[in-house]
């Protein structure tokens, strides 16, 4: 039988304790757990030891030029439960440490987020194009919110 | 790059399946000692299409992302498009979709069978299969008008409910086909000859598949109890359960293994479905803007988990949807597996996670020694 969502999720907040800036349960089965960008290896490090899940996805938001900010959501799931990191970043100059040191799965999701939302990933394995054709022009990242599909031109 | 290395290229036209994908295996006589896998080729942009059509008009484009598993992005989508707008579609729709996501898992597995087959060097199987693949094929087309976009799924439930006659050649066709499974289950564990192509090669322990992430079918043969739809169940999965098949030699043969014995459990859970079919209502009412806000949902496509992440602005369009498939998951450890396997194993390798490409098109380099 499954484990009970809200048993896992209690589980995964105390886990994430030390970090946690602020915890929100937007669904029943999902916890969110707002981390300072420089937490992220360590609180996912934490879950990792754990054994509290898997890294199922890393999601790039771009909430737009007057905001200024980029988020990166790091979802583990467990059973019926989804906890996700959620780590706020300047959108001029996102920097972020890989996890990959603790998660090795994690590398392509890094270099999806880097060439889309041009956030820098710290120590990841390998930095290459991951989606995007060798020859797209430096700079230009498709998924954050003033692409311009003329800029390719 | 030392200058006596061989590094062998494989595609990017058709390297083992007929999908793009480029591979350099690098060789020390015909044994791969380091793999490099590019993809990409069939990147499209449909996360970024889907911040400038409608709620609606998405549902068109996510059923395209993957011309096997079309009707389960559709369905990952509308559940999370319908959380966000509180709506939960009727017990018939929900009934409905199962039933379609498992008829798409049979026609996948079988499709998939006949491609490993086919790399194997074991043609009449791939034939076989492919023939009996059809039955499926058949059936989908007569529910919905077409054999790989159903577009069965409304943003609120499905378009087409089952009558008397659909049903009849449902059963019938199941029957066709699990007589077929049985004679399929017995060539891939007790052929001589195919066994030599797949027992003990590609062996992934319990830890790699946990250490890679792997998902899905790829998993349950390594012993990873994953499956969303007994994990976190989603449409009717509840009231119309499967059971988790698991293997835990982690080879290639158990993959195959799995894989038709979960087609056992989509024939025995499709009669349930037919035979307690809920009545009522096709569709619930959705609005035309979503409420702002965030939805997760996942579900199990034929190749493992499938995450969606859909977030609204409380527009007439998406602010994001994030997909995740499974595809990604498992490619990390084709490159790891072919190290240390003759070179002719690697399409073998690669056919065995049952890729797709249009699904996740991505890059992953691996580098190992």
């Amino acid at each position: 039988m499954t484990k009970d969502a809200t048993d896992l999720l209690q589980a995964a907040e105390s886990i994430l304790a030390p970090w946690a800036k602020e915890t929100m349960r937007p669904e029943p089965a999902r916890a969110d757990v707002v981390i300072a960008p420089q937490d992220v290896v360590p609180a996912a490090t934490a879950l990792h030891a754990a054994g509290w899940g898997f890294l199922t996805a890393i999601t790039g938001l771009d909430l737009g030029v007057e905001a200024g900010k980029l988020e990166a959501l790091y979802h583990f799931c467990e059973g019926p439960a989804v906890v996700t990191l959620r780590v706020t970043l300047p959108r001029d100059n996102p920097v972020i440490d890989s996890v990959c040191g603790v998660i090795p799965a994690a590398s392509f999701f890094e270099r999806e987020l880097s060439e889309m939302f041009g956030v820098t990933v710290a120590g990841t394995p390998n930095s290459d194009k991951l989606f995007l054709p060798e020859d797209w022009p430096d700079g230009v990242y498709p998924l954050r919110k003033d692409f311009n599909p003329a800029q390719l031109r | 790059m030392e200058a006596n290395k061989f590094i062998v290229p494989i595609g990017p036209q058709h390297p083992a399946l007929k999908e793009p994908g480029h591979f350099e295996f690098t060789v020390d006589g015909e044994v791969v000692t380091n793999a490099t896998i590019r993809l990409g080729y069939v990147h499209r942009g449909v996360e970024r299409g889907t911040e400038d059509r409608t709620w609606v008009q998405n549902l068109y484009l996510i059923e395209r992302i993957c011309g096997i598993c079309s009707h389960i992005h559709a369905t990952a989508y509308a559940l999370g498009v319908e959380k966000l707008a509180g709506v939960t579609a009727p017990p018939r729709a929900q009934a409905i979709r199962e039933l379609f996501c498992e008829l798409e898992r049979i026609h996948s597995h079988l499709l998939w069978v006949g491609v490993a087959a086919h790399e194997a060097g074991f043609d009449a199987l791939f034939m076989y299969s492919w023939r009996d693949r059809e039955t499926v094929m058949d059936l989908l087309e007569g529910l919905s008008g077409n054999r790989v976009h159903y577009s069965c799924n409304l943003l609120g439930g499905v378009k087409f409910d089952i009558d008397e006659a659909q049903r009849d050649a449902i059963l019938r066709g199941l029957d066709f086909l699990e007589q077929r499974t049985h004679h399929y289950l017995d060539v891939v564990t007790n052929d001589a000859a195919f066994l030599r192509r797949t027992r003990g090669v590609g062996m992934m322990t319990r830890e790699q598949a946990i250490e890679y992430g792997a998902v899905g079918p790829v998993a349950r043969a390594s012993g990873v109890a994953r499956d969303v739809r007994v994990d976190a169940p989603y449409l009717a999965y509840d009231q119309f359960p499967v059971n988790t098949i698991i293997d835990t030699a982690g080879d290639l043969e158990a993959r195959f293994a799995v894989r038709v014995r979960e087609l056992f459990e989509s024939y025995r859970v499709i009669r349930e479905i037919l035979d307690k079919l809920p009545p009522g209502e096709l569709a619930a009412k959705m609005p035309r803007k979503m409420p702002p806000g965030e939805a997760i949902s996942r579900v199990e496509a034929p190749r493992g988990e499938l995450f969606y992440f859909i977030k609204s602005n409380g527009g007439d369009k998406p602010e994001r949807v994030k997909v995740r498939t499974p595809s990604i998951c498992n490619f990390g450890s084709v490159g790891r597996l072919t190290i240390g396997h003759q070179l002719a194993d690697a399409p073998m390798i690669l056919a065995g996670i049952d890729p797709c490409f249009s699904c996740n098109d991505r890059v992953v380099v691996v580098s190992t020694k």
